[in-house]
């Protein structure tokens, strides 16, 4: 029972990570809460969904693998579209932290209703071949997609943090969150930075989407809770850190599915909530951050 | 004519809440993100005492109230330390909290079957049951509430309140213990938001927790923040624009799996465009830095 608890955990962790991952790469060089993270995540799922569902190719394996792309490339766009048509003009403005929050909350309703609109409340699956049993593993049960989940997960936050930590451009973004205008100083151009930091992290955003929703199901909904854990995991495992959102996604996937081993699944949201109150209270830079203003 | 009659008095009742976070988020300055919360506890009270103990709604509502107000203190711990985007989501996870408390404590809240058949108000023994009569009396209480709350507001309290809003330090500089002060305030709006959320209990005879979501949170903030932070009048504008545009759609003649994700898309587009050109609100004078 605990093995596959643990087990259940690593694999909702790695999915975690990778949205915490993708939302701290953005952070890293804006700054503010991107809250339409989530609907980003959904929005490369039903992409993804519509490709694999429809019958434009006769060769399900090419579908299959257009439709993952289109779903990659289709939440890449929508990622910089919202940077470019929101997030722009108030950055021109300056305005405050909670009103890039709110609007980005505003986009995130938008986006997420009108996704409802188009494909209607109810949940859809992508098939993905027969159903197979799992294998046995320590005395846990796990499926072939489950594998593939962790290790492009895992592979995904490998490279991504060597990308900011070795690669000109992640230098380039680090040097930018840190002080944009001493940034611009040495010729890095900030908003070239905040560019790329949107394309990379909203491509892992639809690579997460749609590697849930080979999982389980998908609903207009899904990325609601994606975005809030994505953001508890940043938070307790430090913002602003990539090796903190990865820590503080495995730490909150496992902390859940433990904790429901004791108590009622249902749970699960206040257990992941209330680790979140505890760590803003007590510990607000999280296992891994600096110390960041606004908190403590 | 029914119809338009029960819109005023979803109106009214929202009128009221979004009084009631005014005071929190445009007087004082404090993100809340979890307002619905609060009148989840006003409404779950306040029906579980009438439906179980037998108890007058009136007292039920006063009761809800109190208990709103008691966990407005619960949220004013993270308020004390935290402060911007932090805060709005230490209070957006406190929403959250309270409602899947309502959704999993299934014994008490019979969860998401909700609760049905809660009893009406009655005054001297005469039910309100036609909603015309129950249009006045959430009139007067939302009338009532509004001079009680523009009477404190223009007192020396709610000087302090917009102090603080202004800047936190100075006014503790002049003596003023700003904590005790956002422990009221957050009490107040508490307790108002609670008694809202029993009338709504008590004329709709059912609910759920679903109608106490992050989202609801959220159009009452939106409520504030459209008619105007920092105005009671633009609270009760908010509301009332809020409320009666996306009712349009439903004159269209929209299905119900139309209309509702339209209604939300409203919302949001109305949220982005507020906050890029005019994060004030129609007639307000405070924003945020």
């Amino acid at each position: 029972m605990i093995q596959q608890l643990i087990l259940n955990g690593v694999i909702t962790g790695s999915i975690y990570a990778l949205i915490a991952i993708g939302f701290t790469i953005i952070y890293k060089t804006v700054k503010f809460f991107h809250l339409a993270h989530g609907v980003v995540y959904t929005f490369g799922a039903y992409l993804a969904y519509s490709v694999i569902s429809s019958n434009l190719f006769n060769n399900f394996k090419l579908k299959f693998f257009i439709g993952i792309i289109t779903g990659i490339i289709g939440a890449t766009i929508l990622g910089v579209l919202i940077d470019r048509l929101v997030y722009l003009p108030l950055r021109k403005k300056k305005a405050s932290n909670l009103i890039f929050l709110l609007a980005s909350f505003g986009v995130f309703i938008f986006i997420q209703n009108l996704i409802q609109l188009i494909y209607g409340a109810q949940i859809l699956t992508i098939r993905t071949g027969s159903i197979k049993e799992g294998h046995h593993f320590f005395g846990a049960v796990i499926t072939d997609i489950q594998i593939i989940i962790i290790i492009v997960s895992f592979f995904l936050l490998i490279v991504s943090s060597l990308f900011i930590k070795k690669t000109r451009l992640g230098k380039a973004m680090r040097a930018v969150s840190d002080d944009p205008i001493t940034a611009s100083v040495v010729g890095i151009n900030p908003e070239k930075t905040i560019f790329t930091s949107f394309i990379i992290g909203s491509s892992l955003a639809g690579i997460g989407g749609i590697l849930i929703s080979f999982e389980t199901n998908i609903e207009p909904t899904m990325g609601f809770n994606a975005i809030l854990k994505g953001i508890i995991a940043s938070i307790i495992g430090g913002i602003g850190s990539i090796e903190g959102s990865v820590l503080g996604g495995f730490f909150l996937g496992l902390a859940e599915n433990i904790g429901i081993w004791k108590i009622q699944a249902g749970w699960k949201d206040s257990i992941s909530f209330l680790i979140l109150i505890i760590f803003l209270l007590f510990k607000p830079v999280g296992i891994l951050g600096k110390k960041e203003e606004g908190a403590g | 004519m029914e119809y338009l009659l029960h819109i005023l008095v979803i109106v009214c009742i929202y009128s009221i809440l979004s009084m009631s976070l005014d005071i929190i988020l445009g007087y004082t300055g404090i993100p809340a993100l979890g307002h619905a919360a609060f009148s989840l506890i006003g409404a779950y009270t306040s029906a579980l005492l009438s439906l179980n103990l037998k108890i007058s709604p009136f007292i039920g509502m006063i009761c809800g109230g109190i208990l709103a107000s008691f966990s407005g203190m619960i949220i004013t711990f993270p308020a004390f330390r935290l402060k911007g985007d932090y805060l709005a989501l230490a209070t957006f996870g406190f929403g959250i909290i309270v409602y899947s408390i309502a959704k999993n404590w299934v014994s008490l809240t019979r969860g998401p079957m909700g609760l049905p058949g809660i009893p009406g108000f009655k005054i001297f023994g005469y039910e309100i049951k036609e909603v015309w009569q129950y249009l006045i009396f959430v009139f007067i209480i939302a009338v009532m509430i509004y001079f009680l709350l523009s009477l404190l507001i223009n007192r020396p309290f709610g000087r302090v309140l917009k102090s603080i809003r202004e800047d936190e330090i100075a006014s503790c500089a002049l003596g003023k213990n700003t904590q005790f002060f956002k422990l009221r305030v957050f009490m107040l709006g508490g307790f108002f938001a609670g008694v809202a959320g029993s009338l709504y209990a008590h004329y709709i005879t059912f609910i759920d927790p679903s109608s106490f979501t992050v989202i609801e949170s959220l159009t009452i903030l939106l409520m504030v923040i459209f008619g105007g932070m920092g105005t009671l009048k633009g609270s009760v504008i908010g509301a009332f624009l809020l409320i009666m545009i996306p009712e349009f759609l439903r004159f269209v003649g929209l299905p119900s799996s139309i209309a509702a994700p339209l209604r939300q898309m409203l919302y949001g587009l109305i949220l982005v465009i507020l906050m890029i050109y005019r994060p004030q609100g129609i007639i307000g004078k405070y924003r945020w830095k």
